[in-house]
């Protein structure tokens, strides 16, 4: 109800309040006429009822004006704190409007204008400022204990190493790597006593696990699934004082060979060259060994389990038969600002070792029945009698090198496997001193770096926009001599099945995709010298070697390879 | 047969160790030397222009080129990451606790190391000081202005930062040296944090809280930062209050042995904090505001820094073992007046 209907309300009761008092009167006055000593008598009466009327009307007129005043200072009450109300709100307003200016001015960086206040207002205000600054500035600390706090959290990385989780200091590393290769070989020309040995294979299927824990404590774990069997062909623990002092324990490649040092992904053909055959593969043992001055030179010593040639050592052997380990290599342009010496490494490594009766002492059986030495095309095409065993030094030397520069690169290796052999059966006793050797080329045709580490090309492939990988030629020769005493009388191999030397000329065009995925296809030829003497009258001459030496071995590789 | 073999085994063991020893005990060319210097939040000023200096004295010296990196942060949190693997050769931090600690956890330098330099191996040495706004609006005048409600003061973290544990130990042994005991100094200190709005985790930051971000009343901090934030940001800003009593800060330095024996830089390293105490080096540390140890350079400086009564970490608290076990390891006093503020 507004105050101007308040008053009509009012104006219209003092009207209604007049009406009735001029009707009682006029009531009175209408009253018919009485005799005149009751009259007298009803006009006292009248006189008197009018009086208390009268009386009432004032009581009721003043009541109003009481009604009235209290009403207006009631009004003039609500005017006044609505109007302190819409004071107030304008100030607040006003703060309001300046602390939004304030904020957009520090979020857009600018200079923040003082504040005008007064002084009955300014601790609200400065107090309002100060809030809006304190809880700026921890969300801003907040942001950065965030931040710090994703620096020490631990890092998953995932890319053409591996998948890699480490600990923010990265003294804690683990690596999942892995390595598919799938191979067919395929011969020609070859003898029709073991025809079928062309076909498909998984040559090696791994899941390496490697890593680092308390920064300086280093482990590999290399199971192989590709064979019949799950077979564990590294697994070893380094401890890394500095890069130039580590010590290694565990099963790991031998010292001796610069090709089989190599990778195995990263190597120009599916199978090493004949000169790999002489070298320990894997040794298990202790190793102490270190990069000094970043690779300048490169050492290796150690203690490990008798190992043939081109055999692992049993993860297990429980004999004195030990084999000690050394290599030097030197790369000393490696630093220099000479780019075209920069790739130039040399080096010699050597074992020796003074067995017992060891058959493990002997070359791997891989190919055939009797330890021997197989073909590019891992065919045995030398034998030892069964009757014959390891017994007394066996030392191997191998000077090494290589050379890379640009697009080329060419390594080479000579070596020499001086082994002791006893004849079980005849009691006869010898040194045979076989050799070895290989010179490997290559020339990356798409222009990237050949390294001993593989190719990394700079376009991967993608045909959508035009890029193709890196396509690299590759080329070897390679032969393998086996000591003329080995056959004299018959005494330790048969010259009629097994051959003395083989010779080995490989080719081959490899293309990588990336740097994860490589396609390989080469062409191995291989003659032989002595053996062959296939008979069909006797079974002997009917299997490798025999059945590998009787003609040239022709074979063609491929091998579509996924490692990471 | 066997044992020749072992012999001939075991001799070429020893050789190649003997080899990679001979290897590993060649000085690495001094040519082209990098150090790495792990210190405290606020003394990048004072590097910088130290690191130079040192360089053209070394090069002068010896001819060898020598490149100091610098790694800044809390002063714990610096001796934390040194401890977990950053190869620092040497560390200049805010207190020797942090010191102590790389040596007794990580045993990267003998717990003796204080010896081995003059001062307890604190080249310069500082205090604790309020910056207020210019005017100094609120009248704080000494610490106990500072616990008077609605008075914002800005420290940084004692559980991370060197200068905050100096602030926390010069406020309760304010209240100490005054004539009140440890409870009395508790309930001071308690009153203290409840005045503090954001928590800053070093000394450049509760500055940068302070100046830049405009925030509270006065920040207590390093005598060296508050002379810095007046350079850099102009007397009619803010102006320095120095308190009746304060605490006679040393900022420790220290070759880390074994971090430096391994990059074969401790020569360079043992040279380059003993080039502190020389007169560049002291002149150095005045320009940035620290008080010199040596009386030739603070007396250049005396009208720089007020004379004020300064009282030590080993007269008040036992030594900063002792200090460090009472207030601000796990549990401590500080951890217990956090509580108590929350």
């Amino acid at each position: 109800m507004t105050i101007k209907s308040r008053w009509t309300t009012k104006a219209g009761v003092v009207t209604a309040i007049c009406g009735l008092a001029s009707g009682a009167i006029g009531q009175v006055t209408n009253v018919p006429t009485a005799p005149a000593g009751s009259s007298a008598s009803a006009v006292n009466q009248l006189q008197s009822t009018q009086a208390e009327q009268a009386e009432l009307i004032q009581k009721l007129l003043g009541r109003l004006e009481q009604l009235e005043k209290s009403k207006a200072e009631d009004a003039q009450r609500t005017q006044a704190t609505e109007k302190a109300h819409q004071v107030e709100v304008q100030k607040l307003q006003g703060q309001i409007k300046e602390l939004e200016s304030k904020v957009g001015s520090l979020e857009a960086g600018r200079v923040v204008p003082e504040i005008a206040v007064t002084p009955t207002d300014g601790p609200t205000t400065k107090e309002l400022d100060q809030k809006i600054r304190v809880v700026e500035r921890n969300t801003e600390l907040a942001a950065e204990a965030t931040e710090a706090r994703a620096k020490d959290a631990p890092r998953l990385s995932v890319g053409a190493n591996g998948f890699t989780l480490s600990s923010a200091d990265t003294n804690f590393v683990l690596r999942l790597r892995g390595m598919l290769q799938a191979d067919s070989r395929t011969f020609f020309d070859d003898s029709p006593y073991i025809e079928g040995n062309s076909g498909f294979l998984i040559r090696r299927a791994r899941i390496i696990f490697e890593g680092t824990v308390f920064r300086d404590f280093d482990f590999l774990l290399n199971p192989d699934f590709a064979g019949n069997s799950t077979t564990l062909v590294d697994a070893w623990l380094n401890y890394r004082y500095q890069p130039s002092l580590q010590l290694r324990v565990g099963k790991m490649k031998g010292p001796v060979g610069l090709e089989n040092l190599q990778a195995d992904a990263v190597g120009s053909f599916n199978e090493r060259s004949l000169a790999n055959d002489l070298v320990p593969s894997r040794n298990v043992g202790v190793q102490l060994m270190g990069d000094i001055a970043g690779g300048v030179a490169s050492y290796a010593v150690g203690v490990y389990n008798e190992s043939g040639d081109y055999r692992n050592s049993g993860n297990s052997d429980f004999n004195d038969n030990k084999e000690l380990g050394a290599r030097l290599f030197l790369q000393p342009f490696k630093k220099s600002s000479v780019k075209g010496l920069k790739g130039l490494g040399f080096g010699v490594g050597g074992s020796w070792a003074d067995l017992t009766f060891s058959v493990n002492g002997l070359p791997n059986t891989t190919g055939g029945t009797q330890p021997g030495y197989v073909t590019t095309g891992q065919q045995q095409f030398f034998a030892y009698l069964n009757t014959v065993q390891a017994d007394g030094t066996h030392w191997r030397f191998s000077p090494q090198g290589y050379y890379y520069w640009g697009p080329f690169g060419l390594l080479g290796e000579y070596i020499i496997s001086d082994q002791g052999v006893y004849n079980t059966a005849t009691l006869a006793r010898v040194n045979l001193r076989n050799t070895a050797w290989q010179v490997g080329v290559q020339w990356v045709l798409t222009g990237e770096d050949a390294t001993y580490n593989g190719v990394t090309p700079k376009h991967p492939f993608d045909p959508r926009v035009g890029n193709w990988g890196a396509w690299q030629l590759v080329g070897r020769v390679s032969q393998l001599t086996i000591d003329d005493a080995a056959f004299t009388g018959n005494a330790f191999s048969n010259p009629d099945f097994s051959a003395s030397e083989a010779l080995s000329w490989s080719v081959g065009l490899n293309w990588w995709l990336n740097k994860n995925i490589r396609v390989l296809t080469s062409f191995s030829y291989t003659t032989f010298d002595g053996g062959g003497q296939v008979n069909p009258a006797n079974a002997l001459s009917l299997v490798p070697p025999a059945t590998v030496t009787s003609q040239e071995e022709k074979v063609f590789f491929t091998r579509i390879q996924l490692a990471f | 047969m066997k044992k020749t073999w072992n012999l001939i085994a075991a001799a070429a063991l020893l050789g190649v160790i003997g080899a990679v020893a001979v290897f590993s005990a060649l000085p690495v060319s001094a040519k082209e030397v990098k150090l790495l210097n792990a210190s405290y939040d606020p003394t990048r000023e004072l590097y910088s222009e130290y690191n130079a200096a040192f360089a053209k004295h070394w090069k002068e010296k010896t001819g060898d080129t020598v490149t100091i990196q610098q790694s800044h942060g809390g002063s714990g949190k610096q001796a934390r990451s040194v401890i977990d693997g950053l190869q620092a050769d040497v560390v200049t931090l805010a207190l020797a606790y942090d010191v102590d600690a790389i040596a007794e956890k990580a045993r990267l330098l003998s717990t003796d190391w204080q010896k081995r330099l003059p001062h307890n191996s604190a080249p310069y040495t500082s205090t604790i000081v309020f910056l207020v706004r210019k005017g100094n609006p609120k009248g704080i005048k000494d610490w106990n202005d500072l616990v008077k409600p609605g008075v914002s003061i800005i420290p940084a973290n004692p559980k991370t930062s060197g200068a905050a544990r100096w602030t926390y130990l010069a406020a309760w042994g304010y209240v100490l040296k005054n004539g009140g005991d440890e409870a009395k100094a508790k309930d001071f200190v308690t009153k203290f944090y409840k005045n503090v709005p954001v928590w800053d985790t070093g000394a450049r930051g509760a500055t940068t809280t302070f100046v830049q971000r405009e925030i509270g009343d006065v920040l207590v901090g390093w005598e060296n930062e508050a002379f810095l934030a007046i350079k850099e940001y102009g007397a009619d800003k803010f102006e320095i209050v120095v308190p009746s009593i304060s605490i006679l800060a040393e900022p420790p330095v220290a070759v880390v042995d074994k971090f430096a024996k391994r990059r074969g830089t401790e020569t360079v390293a043992k040279a380059y904090l003993e080039y502190l105490y020389s007169d560049e080096g002291q002149e150095i540390a005045g320009k940035n505001f620290y008080r010199p140890r040596s009386e030739k350079v603070a007396a250049k400086y005396s009208n720089q820094f007020t004379r004020l009564n300064l009282f030590t970490i080993d007269e008040v608290f036992g030594g900063w073992q002792k200090a460090q076990k009472a207030h601000f390891a796990d549990g401590g006093s500080f951890d217990q007046i956090q509580r108590a503020n929350r």
